[in-house]
């Protein structure tokens, strides 16, 4: 058995053990289903409205990805220009901190208000919660290169744009890696936020009727589907980085 | 290449620290000499490289190549690079390696030997797929000795490129070395702290005395190739080493 077959193993075990303790824990103290609904009672609440589930899933899933997509192609640009044109560094960043640093929750029916109920708000709040992790860890990247690397491209005598493309980019891609198993999780909150500040579907909207209505099994199954859905982004990140950045240690042993 | 040097001075300065590497260094190297550049840490023979190399630039002085600025010379790719680190693209295969030095290169003079020989030539070429995490430490110096001579320079800065390896793959590789720059010939400046290294390889060596850097002796190794240890004409000359590295400050740092 490999080292990462080993490893989900134990992952599996310890959620099973979590959910078999929660279980009986409700059982054995008989928690009203308002306060702390039990585990096999969230199932059955899944598996009773798939449709439902299935669509608010795809939904919110939709706006997470599109959210990801716009905010590691923008930071991502952000950072191979900030590389090339170092002088534009403190300014931008300045600003980009500035940003990271208002809480979302705080922007998010602001941009409700002012684009809508529709999906819009929601991939631009997505967007903005994952741009910024991605151009910290890809500018980081990008300027960390070894220093006898860039004495070799220079005695080449290769041009800025030989450098970012056979040296840089590919320097960076394990630091990519590393945003985007911060940002994809992130992105799927984002997106939940924004919906629970207004939307006419997702997960975020389920939520928000059944906390409203203190139907805790409705807000548990989206709150179990939201865990198992970040988990399998950040798994899936792992793979792909196992398959592209191939040549760090961590990838080679497994 | 010939190389001459002219009051060269370097100094190493930020707002709080000023140090000087080198302090009016003259001397000249005849094209296709073999030139080791020895001395205590911190002499500026490195410092010496990365001026001829046009990777810094000097204070005061000149340093120049066939009567030209090293920075034409670097852009002519007249200048190959090698350093104690292989430094390799750990994305790219050996073949890729080699092949990535010399696509920057005008077409209209590449280099006649193709990536395949160059592997070849240093023993490579059933590892020619191979990436750099797959292979040995000396494995790895000689893709990048393989680098160097893909690219057909005319000069080659070596910044103790064995320095990093086990003796027994740092005799070889020094014999391997010799065995590809005979036939070639380029000029070769190559800094170490090996004084049987220097005395087996070198046509010349420059004994550097530290703080401010200056030449404090200038040895020609006027022997036949390869040289031996047993040769008492080698063991003449590495007392004559010996005592130019003595009369320098620190000679014991050498040992």
């Amino acid at each position: 058995m490999n080292r990462s077959r080993k490893s989900g193993w134990v992952a599996l075990t310890i959620v099973l053990i979590f959910l078999g303790g929660w279980e009986a824990a409700v059982r054995i103290f008989e928690v009203p289903v308002y306060i702390l609904p039990s585990p096999s009672r969230t199932f059955e609440t899944l598996a009773a409205n798939p449709e439902m589930y299935l669509q608010a899933s795809a939904l919110t899933l939709g706006e997470s990805l599109a959210g990801l997509l716009i905010g590691v192609l923008a930071g991502g640009l952000l950072a191979v220009l900030l590389t090339l044109l170092p002088g534009l560094e403190g300014g931008v960043m300045t600003l980009a901190i500035l940003m990271k640093s208002t809480p979302l929750v705080a922007i998010a029916p602001l941009l409700t208000i002012w684009l809508g109920f529709g999906v819009v708000p929601k991939i631009v709040i997505t967007a903005l919660m994952t741009f910024f992790p991605v151009l910290v860890n890809v500018l980081s990247g990008l300027q960390h290169v070894e220093p006898a690397l860039t004495d070799l491209f220079h005695s080449w005598n290769a041009s800025r744009w030989e450098v970012l493309r056979h040296l840089r980019l590919p320097t960076a891609l394990p630091f990519l890696f590393a945003a985007l198993k911060i940002s994809a999780p992130l992105a799927l909150i984002g997106a939940v936020v924004a919906e629970w500040t207004g939307a006419s579907g997702g997960l975020g909207r389920t939520m928000w009727l059944a906390y409203t209505n203190l139907n805790l099994p409705y807000l548990f199954a989206a709150i179990f589907i939201l865990a198992a859905g970040g988990m399998s982004l950040f798994r899936l990140l792992g793979w792909l980085e196992r398959k592209i950045v191939f040549w760090l240690p961590d990838s080679r042993e497994s | 290449m010939n190389i001459q040097v002219e009051a060269l001075t370097h100094i190493f300065a930020n707002s709080k620290l000023q140090r000087t590497a080198l302090t009016e260094i003259n001397f000249e190297v005849k094209s296709g000499q073999f030139v080791a550049l020895t001395g205590p840490s911190g002499c500026g023979k490195s410092t010496l490289l990365r001026l001829a190399g046009d990777l810094l630039q000097p204070t005061r002085g000149t340093i120049t190549l066939n009567g030209r600025e090293p920075a034409e010379m670097r852009t002519a790719h007249e200048i190959a690079w090698m350093a104690q680190s292989p430094a390799l693209l750990p994305w790219l295969d050996a073949r890729q390696n080699v092949a990535l030095a010399q696509r920057f290169i005008p077409v209209n003079r590449r280099p006649r030997l193709t990536v395949d020989q160059v592997l070849e030539r240093v023993g490579l070429s059933d590892a020619a797929g191979a990436f750099p995490f797959t292979l040995s430490g000396g494995m790895q110096q000689r893709l990048a000795l393989a680098r160097l001579l893909a690219l057909e320079a005319s000069l080659w800065l070596m910044d103790e490129p064995f320095a990093a390896l086990d003796e027994i793959s740092r005799e070889r590789l020094t014999t391997e070395l010799l065995d590809l720059w005979q036939p070639l010939h380029p000029t070769v400046l190559w800094v170490t702290h090996n004084i049987y290294e220097a005395l087996r390889l070198a046509d010349r060596i420059l004994v550097f005395s530290p703080s401010p850097g200056q030449i404090a002796a200038d040895l020609a190794i006027d022997l036949p190739r390869p040289r031996s240890e047993a040769d008492p004409r080698f063991q003449q000359a590495l007392a004559a080493l010996r005592t130019a590295l003595g009369r320098t400050a620190n000679a014991q740092v050498m040992q």
